[in-house]
């Protein structure tokens, strides 16, 4: 009776390793299908601003470079996957890097160039580029990109500088007093959120124009300011809520006044929650586009997000190198940030947010 | 040190007055426990001799000086907190000059001070550490090095040993009692642990919603409670309460009968667990139930009067579930409080049944 049980046991352990290892199989399958689409336009802009070259819409290199690619990322799964040690995890990821980095140079390598970057240096670029496939007339004059550069990192920087003040103190205050209307002003504020920005726009437009402030970077930083504000408040009222008072007590009998206790104890507490509304307030202020559309005119107010409009206007169709070079220029500065913050951002979850 | 009085001191928050009059002097040097259970006002008074809260009402007095509306920061009170509210962003050394710093104390002076109170409690080596980093007990110690560096004319101690497990309890609190009578500060220990406020406090000042009960050292409060809350309150295991009706010297209760002398009408006995023994006379019952505890055993004996608990001595139980036993007591370490107004009536004594 017990062996002819044992034995089927074992073909039922057979099937279902089997049907485990081909579900996973699938699983797998599926998701890298799903993803390729998603990564392909990341892929796209990288590599063609590095390699494409005026004039020819060439994809070889494109396609190579993911023949490349996906097939390293999923021997670095496999890799992961299939690893008994720390060892030999370690020695298959470094002989995957070591293939896929000769196999990059061999087939991409030679394609690769800084050429798209000519914007950098060339502040009359476009006339370069349209000369090189012998059209001249009707280049936009372009500022100097660095001039671009420095207006969307005034704009992001001055933003994020009011939105960080003016957001701590108000959500201290929420957090901390009571005051008739502070429960309406709580829910007004997630309202407030909810407008989409271009059924704002024409009256802010006139506001801006009576003030006097229209076409100046100033008023889009008030505007930008203005929009900012209400989640960033919400936010660091969740931070605030998670800093005990017991230890704001303890500072005003340990003899500090409201404002010393306010900077000395409370403010480290929430240092987190200032971080994280700092990077999401800057990248916002960087990807701005709507707003400097309307409200910035002169070209010498131009931001980053104005002057790759412009690129992609005029050269577009003659040269997808020199537009994705701009993109990878506009990227760089947002992706620094993000990479950097990280650590913090993971965390804004942690300061939740309480009635 | 100070010399703390309240007078007529009113605390409302809204329409509620949690505090509807308080009076009470403690002396120069005391260690007075104020004990109640949670939301009995005693927090609440702490925080009023600390500054946070501005009385209603009434006048709070520092050595006759009345400082109502004087700010936290001038009084000179060092505070130990339920949580210890350490500054979790700075070193354990910079907890410690925290106070300091607001002092303009001369920076040698300061550090010169924080490591003496440092060893005191005995952080010395902790000092270059992170709050996070620290036990619960070594948070302690920073907590009370740093409520005294200050030199505090009061030191207000809020449920310190709450979060300390119990082995620590008890190692702390003969540490706060040694540091207090080494440094004679005027020392204020709110609590809802009576073990705490016993085993520590010269005085007791025992809360209850808002109004004094009673005060009076460990052994007024446990042995002569002025109200039936006192003596339910302090005691563990808690005091065998019985209501019931005296005419003619005899108490009724249920279906028992016992002798009482000076009281009559409605009445509530209290008897100790510990006071009650097991003997030849007096209430019949049968033991439903035996607890060990260690040092003592408690039983749970249900009488003709209800369910008594009774602690007898010794680690070994001498009777079992379901055994016939009687129950009787010394008439002198019985209390008997009136029911109505829930005080205790002097000298009335009960006396178990022959």
């Amino acid at each position: 009776m017990v062996a002819p049980a044992t034995a089927d046991w074992d073909a039922l352990a057979a099937r279902a390793r089997l049907v485990r290892r081909s579900k996973a199989a699938v699983l797998y399958a599926f998701l890298i299908a799903v993803s390729l689409p998603i990564i392909l336009p990341y892929f796209w802009l990288v590599t063609i601003a590095f390699s494409a070259r005026t004039g020819v819409a060439e994809t070889a290199v494109l396609w190579r470079s993911m023949g490349v690619v996906v097939p390293a990322v999923i021997a670095f799964w496999l890799t992961a996957a299939l690893a008994q040690s720390r060892r030999q995890l370690w020695t298959g990821i470094t002989a995957v890097a070591v293939i896929a980095s000769l196999a990059f140079a061999l087939l991409v390598g030679p394609d690769l160039h800084l050429g798209n970057f000519i914007f950098l240096w060339e502040p009359d670029f476009a006339s370069v580029v349209r000369s090189r496939v012998g059209e001249v007339r009707g280049a936009v004059q372009f500022p100097n990109v660095w001039h671009a550069f420095a207006n969307s990192i005034l704009i992001a920087g001055a933003q994020t500088a009011i939105v960080v003040t003016v957001a701590s103190l108000a959500a201290y205050y929420l957090s901390r007093f009571h005051f008739p209307g502070r429960s309406a002003m709580l829910r007004s504020l997630l309202v407030l959120h909810a407008f989409p920005v271009l059924t704002l726009i024409v009256p802010m437009f006139l506001m801006l124009y009576w003030i006097g402030l229209l076409d100046t970077l100033f008023g889009v930083i008030l505007v930008l300011v203005a929009f900012e504000l209400p989640f960033a408040i919400f936010i660091m009222k969740g931070f605030f809520d998670a800093v005990p008072w017991d230890i704001e007590m303890s500072a005003l009998t340990d003899g500090a006044s409201r404002r010393q206790a306010f900077v000395s104890v409370v403010l480290p507490q929430v240092r987190n929650g200032i971080l994280a509304i700092a990077v999401f307030t800057f990248i916002r202020g960087w990807e701005e586009y709507i707003f400097v559309f309307t409200f910035l005119i002169r070209n010498s107010n131009w931001t980053m997000s104005l002057y790759m409009y412009w690129v992609r206007d005029d050269v577009m169709g003659v040269d997808y190198g020199v537009v994705s070079a701009v993109g990878v220029f506009y990227l760089v500065p947002s992706l620094i940030l993000y990479m950097a913050a990280q650590r913090y951002l993971m965390q804004m979850s942690i300061g939740g947010v309480k009635g | 040190m100070a010399k703390i009085e309240f007078r007529h001191v009113v605390k409302r928050f809204g329409a509620v007055d949690v505090i509807p009059d308080m009076n009470l002097v403690i002396d120069d040097g005391e260690f007075v426990a104020l004990l109640g259970p949670s939301g009995c006002g005693k927090s609440t008074s702490l925080f009023m001799l600390a500054g946070i809260y501005l009385p209603s009402g009434g006048e709070l007095l520092f050595d006759g000086r009345v400082v109502n509306e004087v700010e936290a920061r001038d009084r000179n009170v060092g505070i130990v907190f339920q949580s210890y509210a350490l500054y979790p962003h700075m070193s354990v050394r910079d907890n410690i000059l925290f106070p300091l710093r607001f002092k303009k104390t001369p920076r040698d002076e300061a550090l010169a001070r924080v490591k003496a109170v440092a060893e005191l409690v005995r952080v010395e080596e902790l000092l270059d550490r992170r709050p996070g980093e620290l036990s619960g007990g070594q948070q302690q110690r920073v907590a009370l090095a740093r409520a005294l560096v200050k030199e505090p004319e009061l030191l207000l101690l809020d449920e310190p040993l709450s979060n300390l497990d119990a082995s620590l309890r008890l190692s702390m609190r003969t540490e706060i009692k040694s540091l207090h009578a080494q440094l004679g500060v005027t020392t204020l220990l709110v609590t809802h642990d009576q073990i705490e406020a016993t085993t520590m406090a010269d005085r007791i000042i025992c809360m209850r919603a808002g109004r004094i009960e009673q005060v009076g050292t460990p052994d007024d409060l446990y042995l002569r409670p002025s109200s039936l809350f006192v003596a339910g309150f302090i005691g563990s295991p808690p005091i065998n309460l019985i209501a019931g009706d005296a005419e003619g010297g005899m108490v009724a209760v249920n279906g028992a009968r016992f002798p009482v002398e000076g009281a009559s009408g409605r009445l509530t006995v209290g008897l100790r667990p510990e006071h009650l023994r097991f003997a030849d006379t007096g209430f019949p019952g049968r033991i439903a139930q035996i607890e060990p505890m260690g040092r003592e055993i408690l039983y749970v004996v249900e009488t003709g009067m209800g369910a008594v608990r009774v602690l007898e001595q010794g680690s070994s139980a001498g009777h079992s579930t379901g055994e016939e036993v009687k129950v009787s007591f010394l008439p002198e370490n019985s209390l008997v409080f009136e029911t109505e107004r829930q005080k205790l009536i002097a000298g009335a004594h009960v006396r178990a049944p022959d």
